[in-house]
C-alpha cells in the first residue's frame, strides 16, 4: 500500500490520495500471479473551480515496480556470501549453475551444497527459464523473472496459461460476434467490465489477442468506414470485425483434391509404383473402393 | 518458368489432342526453339512427317515460326541465341518455338465458350467453336463450316455480322505473321558471347520478341471485316506488302531450304486473311471473374458490383496485364447503374465500397480517378490457396504461423514468432522446421551473444519460390488427374454387364472433370494471371 501512495504522490502532483478499493486475486490457482486492482482518486488543486478526478488502474505484479533493497544476511560461509552476491547481481535474469561454477571458480559440488543452503535458507529460488526448462536459473527471491526468463504475461511457471488464453480468445471472439464489429479499446473494456477474470487485461494484451484471431480468420482486420456495421466506430480507424459464417481457412482448390496433401506426391508418376492408377487415396475419394 | 510437371502436363495434353505430332512437340518445349533440320534430327522422323507435324502445331497456335540471322556454323544443342556462328555473311534461319501458353489453353476451351455464351449468345459461341477446334479459319472456311452445320441455311451476311461481333468484342484476332524476321540489334562487328550477354541484360528471350515481332498492330488485330470483297483485295496487298522482306530473304537461302521446309514457309506465308481466337481476352475474363467471386466472397455482393463495373469502365491502358484499373467516379456510378442491383447504389455507399477495396485516388485534369489493383486481389486468392493447403496438410498451428510469415513478408525470429501464434516455443519449432524440410519456409541462423543463446533462428516465406513448387504440384495434379479421366473411361467400357459399377464409374468421371477445371482455375491463378 505504501508503494502506491508513494508512486501517486511521485507522479501526480495531488493533495490527497483516496484509496478506494483493494483486491488482491489468484488467478486460477497460479500463485505467481498475485495482482493489486487500486482505484485512486486524486483532487487538484482545490483553488481551481473544478476538481479532478482521475481513476487509475494498477497491476502490480509481486515484488515487481521498485528496485528490491537488498535484505539484511545472516552471516554467511565464504561460499555462499559469494554465491548469493552473484545471483542477487543478476537481478531479474537470474543466473545459470554452470555460469555460476565459471564466475566465482568454485568447484561442482561446493556450489551445489551452497545453493541448497541459501535455498534452505530461503534467499534463493529456482525459476524455469522457458527457453530451456532443463537449464536451471537461481534468482533471489527478492526478484521476479524478466520476460526473457518467464515468457512474459501469457506464461505461468514456464509454460504457456493455454487455459487462460483461450477463455480470454473466445470471450473476445464472442463480444465482436455479437457487435459485429469493434476497437480493441472496446474489446479490452468489455473484458475488464465483465468480472470474468481476476486480472485486468490490458490494451497491449487485448491487441496481442486479437492478432492471433485474424492469424486464425476467426475475425479481421478493418478500417472504419463510418457507416454500415462500422457507424459506431470512427471513421479511419482500426478495428476488428466478425468473420462468423465465412470463418476459418477457405477451401482452396488444389487442398480439396487427394494429390494437393499427398505426402508421396515426389514418388508419384504415371507409370511408377504410385501412379494414379494404383493410388488408393483416390480409389476413396472417387468411392471406387469397394 | 515452368517446372518439369508443367512440361509433362503440356506433353500429355498433346498426345490426347493430336496422337503422333506429340514428339515434334515434345522436341520443341524440351530442347527450346529449333531449326526445322534439328528437329529432323532430334525426333528422327522422316522430314515430311516433321513438315506436317510443324503444320498441324501451327495450325493450332501451338508453334510459333521465326527467322534470325545466322552466321556460319551452328551449334544444335544450343538455344537459338547461341546459334550465332562466328564470321562469315549473315543468313536468316528459320526456328519453330512451342508456345507453352498457347497448348496449356487447350484445356480451357469449354470455359472461353461459356463467356462467349454468356456474353454474346449461342451463334456467336457456336462460330468461337469452329476456331477452338480449328485453330486457324479464314473467313471463308469459317462460312463453309457455318453452312455445313446448318444443313446450308445460314446467310453469308448473318454470319458475317456475327464473326464482326467477336472480332470488335476482342474475342478473335487476325493471326500473327507467319515468320517474322528479327533484325539483328547492331550492326557492330560483337562477337556472339557480347550479343547473348546483351540480350540477357535485357528481360526479353528472343522467343518473346519473336512474339512481339509477329503480332499484328493493334489496329489490324481487331479490326473486323466491313465489306467482304473489298476487304479480301485490301488484305492481300497488305500482306504481300508485309511479305516481301521475307521473300527477298527467303531467295537469298533458297539453295539451302529443303523442300519440306519451303512448303512450310508457303502454307505459314499464306496471303489469305487468317483469324484465330484471342486467348488474351479469355484470360482477361477468368482473371476479372475470379477478382470479382473473390471481392464477392470478402466483402459483400454490393462490392463486386463496383468492382466489376470498375474493371467494366476503365480505360484500356492496362487492359494487356490487367494489374490495376482505373476509373473516374462518373463511370463508375454510370456503369454501377446499369447492372442489376446496382441502381439503388448511392454515390456515398459506392464511396465507401471503393474505400474499402483500398482505391487508390489520384487527381488528374478531368478530375479524380480511382485505382483499384487487380494484382492485390490475385495475390490474396494465391495466399488462400496456399493457406488453405497448408492448413490441411499440416493443421492449425501451421497454419496461423504461416499466415503470420506471409502477413510479415520478412525474416521473422523464432521467438517472436512463437509469441504472436501462442505457442510454446518448441511447438512453434517443431512446426517451423518440419515446414522448412517441405520447402515452405526459408530459414536463416544468425549468431548472436544475446541472453546466453548465441544462435538465433530467423524465418520467412519466400513465394517466388515456393509459389512454383505450388505450380509444379498443380500440373502434377492436372496431370494425374487426367490420366485417371482416361483409366475410369476405358474401365466404363469394360463394365457393361456390371450395372452398378458403371455408375460408379460415372460418377467418379464427373467428380474427376469438375476437380480438373477447379485445378486449371487453380493453375491459371499462379501461372496466367
Amino acid at each position: 500500500m505504501e508503494d502506491i501512495k508513494k508512486l501517486s504522490k511521485s507522479s501526480i502532483n495531488c493533495v490527497s490520495v483516496d484509496v478506494a478499493s483493494l483486491s488482491l486475486g489468484e488467478l486460477h490457482g497460479h500463485r505467481s500471479r498475485y495482482l493489486a486492482t487500486v482505484s485512486v482518486s486524486v483532487s487538484g488543486d482545490r483553488s481551481r473551480s473544478s476538481s479532478l478526478a482521475i481513476n487509475i488502474s494498477v497491476i502490480i505484479m509481486s515484488g515487481t515496480g521498485k528496485l528490491p533493497q537488498k535484505r539484511k544476511l545472516p552471516t554467511l560461509p565464504e561460499n555462499e556470501k559469494k554465491l548469493y552476491d552473484l545471483i542477487w547481481s543478476k537481478e531479474t535474469l537470474g543466473i545459470w549453475t554452470a555460469d555460476m561454477k565459471k564466475e566465482t571458480g568454485l568447484a561442482n559440488n561446493a556450489v551445489t551444497k551452497a545453493l541448497k543452503s541459501l535455498q534452505s535458507k530461503g534467499l534463493i529460488k529456482d525459476v524455469v527459464n522457458i527457453h530451456n526448462k532443463a537449464k536451471k536459473i537461481y534468482m533471489a527471491v527478492e526478484f521476479e523473472p524478466s520476460e526473457e526468463i518467464s515468457g512474459g504475461t501469457w506464461y505461468s511457471e514456464g509454460s504457456l496459461d493455454l487455459e487462460f488464453i483461450t477463455i480470454l480468445r473466445e470471450q473476445c471472439r464472442r463480444y465482436v460476434e455479437r457487435l459485429k464489429v469493434a476497437t480493441a479499446e472496446n474489446v479490452c473494456q468489455f473484458i475488464n467490465d465483465s468480472g470474468i477474470f481476476k486480472i485486468v487485461c490490458d490494451l497491449p494484451q487485448i491487441k496481442e489477442i486479437m492478432s492471433a484471431m485474424v492469424l486464425d480468420k476467426e475475425i479481421e482486420e478493418s478500417i472504419s468506414s463510418g457507416v454500415g456495421d462500422f457507424f459506431n466506430i470512427q471513421a479511419g480507424r482500426k478495428c476488428y470485425r466478425s468473420l462468423k459464417g465465412r470463418d476459418g481457412p477457405k477451401e482452396g482448390f488444389f487442398s480439396s483434391v487427394p494429390c494437393g496433401v499427398c505426402p508421396r506426391i515426389n514418388e508419384c508418376s504415371p507409370d511408377g509404383i504410385i501412379s494414379p492408377n494404383t493410388c488408393v487415396y483416390y480409389q476413396k475419394w472417387l468411392g471406387l473402393d469397394y | 518458368m515452368v517446372g518439369q510437371q508443367g512440361i509433362r502436363y503440356t506433353i500429355s495434353l498433346i498426345a490426347a489432342h493430336f496422337g503422333d505430332v506429340v514428339a515434334v512437340c515434345e522436341c520443341l518445349i524440351r530442347r527450346g526453339s529449333l531449326c526445322f533440320m534439328d528437329v529432323v534430327r532430334f525426333t528422327e522422323l522422316h522430314q515430311g512427317q516433321v513438315k506436317d507435324c510443324l503444320l498441324v502445331l501451327i495450325q493450332h497456335n501451338c508453334v510459333q515460326a521465326f527467322s534470325i540471322p545466322k552466321t556460319g556454323l551452328s551449334i544444335p544443342q544450343h538455344p537459338p541465341p547461341l546459334r550465332i556462328g562466328m564470321g562469315g555473311a549473315t543468313m536468316p534461319v528459320t526456328l519453330y518455338m512451342a508456345i507453352f501458353d498457347n497448348i496449356i489453353h487447350r484445356m480451357r476451351f469449354s470455359k472461353f465458350l461459356q463467356i462467349v455464351k454468356e456474353h454474346l449468345g449461342n451463334q456467336c459461341a457456336e462460330l468461337l467453336e469452329g476456331f477452338l477446334q480449328h485453330g486457324r479459319l479464314t473467313f471463308e472456311l469459317l462460312y463453309d463450316r457455318a453452312s455445313g452445320l446448318s444443313g446450308g441455311k445460314a446467310k453469308r451476311d448473318d454470319v458475317l455480322a456475327t464473326f464482326n461481333k467477336l472480332v470488335h468484342a476482342h474475342y478473335l484476332e487476325r493471326c500473327p505473321k507467319g515468320d517474322p524476321f528479327l533484325e539483328p540489334k547492331d550492326n557492330d562487328d560483337v562477337s556472339s558471347v557480347r550479343k547473348r550477354t546483351r540480350s540477357g541484360e535485357e528481360t526479353s528471350t528472343i522467343e518473346q520478341e519473336a512474339i512481339i515481332a509477329a503480332a499484328p498492330l493493334d489496329a489490324d488485330r481487331f479490326s473486323g471485316i466491313l465489306d467482304l470483297m473489298m476487304d479480301t483485295e485490301a488484305d492481300i496487298k497488305h500482306i504481300k506488302n508485309d511479305s516481301s522482306l521475307e521473300v527477298s530473304a527467303g531467295n537469298k537461302r533458297k539453295h539451302e531450304v529443303l523442300e519440306a521446309e519451303e512448303e512450310i514457309q508457303n502454307t505459314i506465308n499464306t496471303i489469305d486473311v487468317l483469324w484465330r481466337a484471342n486467348y488474351e481476352k479469355f484470360v482477361q475474363c477468368l482473371k476479372k471473374k475470379t477478382c470479382v467471386a473473390n471481392v464477392r466472397s470478402r466483402f459483400g455482393l454490393d462490392a463486386a458490383i463496383v468492382l466489376e463495373a470498375m474493371i467494366g469502365s476503365s480505360d484500356r491502358q492496362n487492359a494487356r496485364t490487367m494489374n490495376s484499373v482505373s476509373s473516374s467516379m462518373s463511370s463508375i456510378i454510370e456503369s454501377v447503374r446499369g447492372k442489376p442491383g446496382g441502381i439503388s447504389m448511392t454515390l456515398e455507399h459506392v464511396r465507401t465500397i471503393l474505400e474499402q477495396l483500398g482505391c487508390q485516388v489520384c487527381t488528374e485534369e478531368t478530375g479524380a480517378l480511382y485505382t483499384v489493383g487487380l494484382k492485390d486481389i490475385i495475390e490474396n486468392c494465391q495466399n488462400d490457396e496456399v493457406e488453405s493447403l497448408v492448413f490441411k496438410k499440416y493443421g492449425k498451428e501451421s497454419y496461423r504461423i504461416f499466415r503470420l510469415l506471409i502477413k510479415m513478408g520478412r525474416l521473422v525470429p523464432m521467438d517472436q514468432i512463437s509469441d504472436k501464434t501462442f505457442l510454446e516455443k518448441k511447438e512453434a519449432q517443431k512446426i517451423l522446421c518440419k515446414l522448412w524440410k517441405d520447402d515452405y519456409l526459408d530459414m536463416e541462423k544468425v549468431n548472436l551473444n544475446v541472453g546466453g543463446r548465441s544462435e538465433v533462428f530467423l524465418w520467412k516465406v519466400n513465394r517466388k519460390v515456393l509459389w512454383e513448387l505450388v505450380l509444379n504440384d498443380m500440373f502434377h495434379t492436372a496431370l494425374n488427374i487426367s490420366q485417371k479421366i482416361a483409366q475410369v473411361a476405358e474401365e466404363f467400357l469394360l463394365s457393361n454387364t456390371d450395372v452398378q459399377k458403371a455408375e460408379r464409374l460415372r460418377r467418379a468421371r464427373i467428380i474427376l472433370e469438375s476437380s480438373l477445371l477447379k485445378m486449371d482455375d487453380a493453375i491459371m491463378l499462379f501461372h496466367d494471371f
